[in-house]
């Protein structure tokens, strides 16, 4: 810690990642883990979460997993409320079916707007009711977005429905929970380069679409969405809430 | 291995308006970070109070005594620079004043520093950075909370905060691919001597805090460490965008 600039340190600090075992989840619980918090791995594969604990531990933090659907209300309820220490959510859950907008399938809809909206929105009001049960002094949530929360992309409607939707959560919970010092913000990274993007890169007119799209010639990996999730969630952004930390390459400068 | 530390080291860093304030606080900061500062102020003896603070942390420092309005000036003493890899420009001002009682002198002075100024020394400083191509470069364009949303009495300011978002993002599309990121913070009122005076006046504070979810102003330290990430590397993907600090006021 400087005069003027501020460390991103999380020691003493315990986050909860929702799809903590895959992609941006992982990284966001690895450089967390790195800055010196505790984690709390919310997941569906046991595999999966065994393995990032084995990372985890060797940072010398402590680690808890719990496997789990976010879509089974009841029992991240049980699970969330029965939490001792909680400073940190990273509200990451969440998925895409691209598909055209005259063919989008009721099912598609139905799953898009349970996972990325209704569950976003139960865990981070759980969340934030227990963090001020349990009296801390300071909070923060960080929702992932996209840049499809402030543009639209192609066959991404229902995608940016729900995106856009976390954008409007994110101020509006950062007014509601301000008073108890709970600070809430997002990240809108371009397309990362995780298991789940592999296959649309795959596709040649979509990696020339995304490459064309972004001025910055390099693809956003899960590293730059993790490092600005751990700023924000550290005391080193302690007055930014209700906003966006874009991390696209210029993608929506355009 | 994911998280990237905002690190300066070997990097050279320009801050203009150093002298006080929020230049000082992010000239400090970057040189907290390892960066060499060259900072630019009018004010000799501003610079030299600077200079103590930095190397009292074992900071490095370069000063040059400029008026960034002096435009032959502000290119000659930056033709004299090497190696410019991040640039804090961050010289400006405000003149409250009611719309229609906006004279030509606050407005013709504040377009010419926060708009004119800026956009010379953004000029220059790119110009240096395109002879240097293996480094990457990193601008901060100094903005507010102002560049997003009106308010009252600062129709001006407005207008020049709005107009450094602009810019911000046309060089942020242009020069990605010359790998020279542009960038803005926009804080909400910061607790600065420029600011200091209008929180003397209790209705002004009062309201102001109303208008803060979080209930207190921002510190220099806030807004110089967002300063200091998106000058690293640590941002290395963000680019054409506004990293705001202004504890809640534009969300609502």
């Amino acid at each position: 810690m400087g005069i003027f600039l501020k460390d991103i340190s999380l020691k003493g600090k315990t986050a909860l990642i929702t799809g903590a075992t895959k992609g941006l989840g992982r990284g966001a619980a690895e450089a967390i883990a790195e800055a010196g918090g505790n984690i709390i791995a919310v997941g569906r594969n046991q595999s999966e979460l065994n393995s990032l604990g084995k990372k985890i531990k060797k940072l010398k933090v402590k680690y808890t997993s719990f496997n789990c659907d976010v879509n089974n209300y009841n029992k991240i309820k049980n699970f969330i409320t029965n939490l001792k220490k909680l400073d940190i959510l990273v509200n990451n859950a969440g998925t895409n079916i691209p598909e055209n907008f005259l063919n989008v399938k009721k099912t598609s809809l139905e799953t898009l707007l349970n996972v990325n909206t209704k569950a976003v929105f139960n865990i981070a009001q759980l969340c934030a009711n227990q963090i001020i049960k349990l009296k801390r002094k300071q909070g923060s949530i960080i929702n992932i977005s996209s840049i499809f929360g402030l543009v639209a992309g192609q066959k991404r409607t229902v995608y940016s429905m729900t995106k856009f939707g976390v954008e409007g959560l994110t101020k509006g919970m950062a007014l509601d929970l301000a008073k108890y010092n709970i600070r809430v913000n997002s990240v809108c990274p371009n397309i990362v380069l995780t298991p789940r993007t592999k296959k649309y890169f795959s596709d040649k007119k979509y990696n020339k679409y995304v490459k064309e799209s972004t001025p910055i010639n390099k693809v956003v990996t899960i590293s730059d969405v993790a490092t600005s999730i751990t700023f924000l969630a550290s005391e080193a952004s302690s007055m930014i809430t209700g906003t966006s930390i874009i991390i696209d390459g210029g993608w929506t400068a355009k | 291995m994911y998280l990237q530390k905002i690190n300066l080291k070997n990097k050279y860093a320009l801050v203009t308006g150093a002298g006080k304030g929020l230049g000082k606080a992010c000239s400090i900061a970057l040189a907290e970070a390892g960066a060499t500062v060259i900072a630019l102020s009018r004010t000799p003896s501003d610079l030299d109070k600077l200079e103590k603070q930095i190397k009292k942390i074992k900071g490095k420092i370069i000063k040059v005594p400029c008026d960034v309005m002096d435009y032959e000036d502000l290119k000659k003493k930056i033709d004299k620079i090497k190696i410019i890899d991040v640039l804090v420009n961050n010289a400006g001002t405000n003149i409250p004043e009611p719309f229609e009682k906006v004279k030509q002198k606050s407005m013709n002075y504040l377009v010419d520093l926060n708009l004119k100024a800026a956009f010379n020394v953004a000029q220059l400083v790119v110009k240096k950075m395109l002879k240097n191509k293996k480094r990457p470069g990193s601008i901060i364009n100094m903005s507010s909370q102002l560049g997003h949303v009106g308010m009252s009495g600062r129709n001006v300011y407005n207008m020049t905060k709005f107009g450094i978002e602009g810019l911000t993002k046309g060089m942020g599309v242009e020069l990605a691919k010359n790998n020279i990121r542009v960038n803005t913070v926009a804080p909400t009122f910061v607790e600065t001597p420029m600011v200091k005076k209008f929180f003397k006046n209790k209705k002004f504070i009062n309201k102001m805090l109303r208008n803060i979810p979080l209930g207190r102003v921002a510190q220099e330290s806030d807004v110089a460490t967002a300063v200091a990430f998106l000058a690293a590397d640590s941002s290395e993907m963000i680019t054409g965008t506004s990293l705001v600090v202004d504890g809640g006021w534009t969300a609502q």
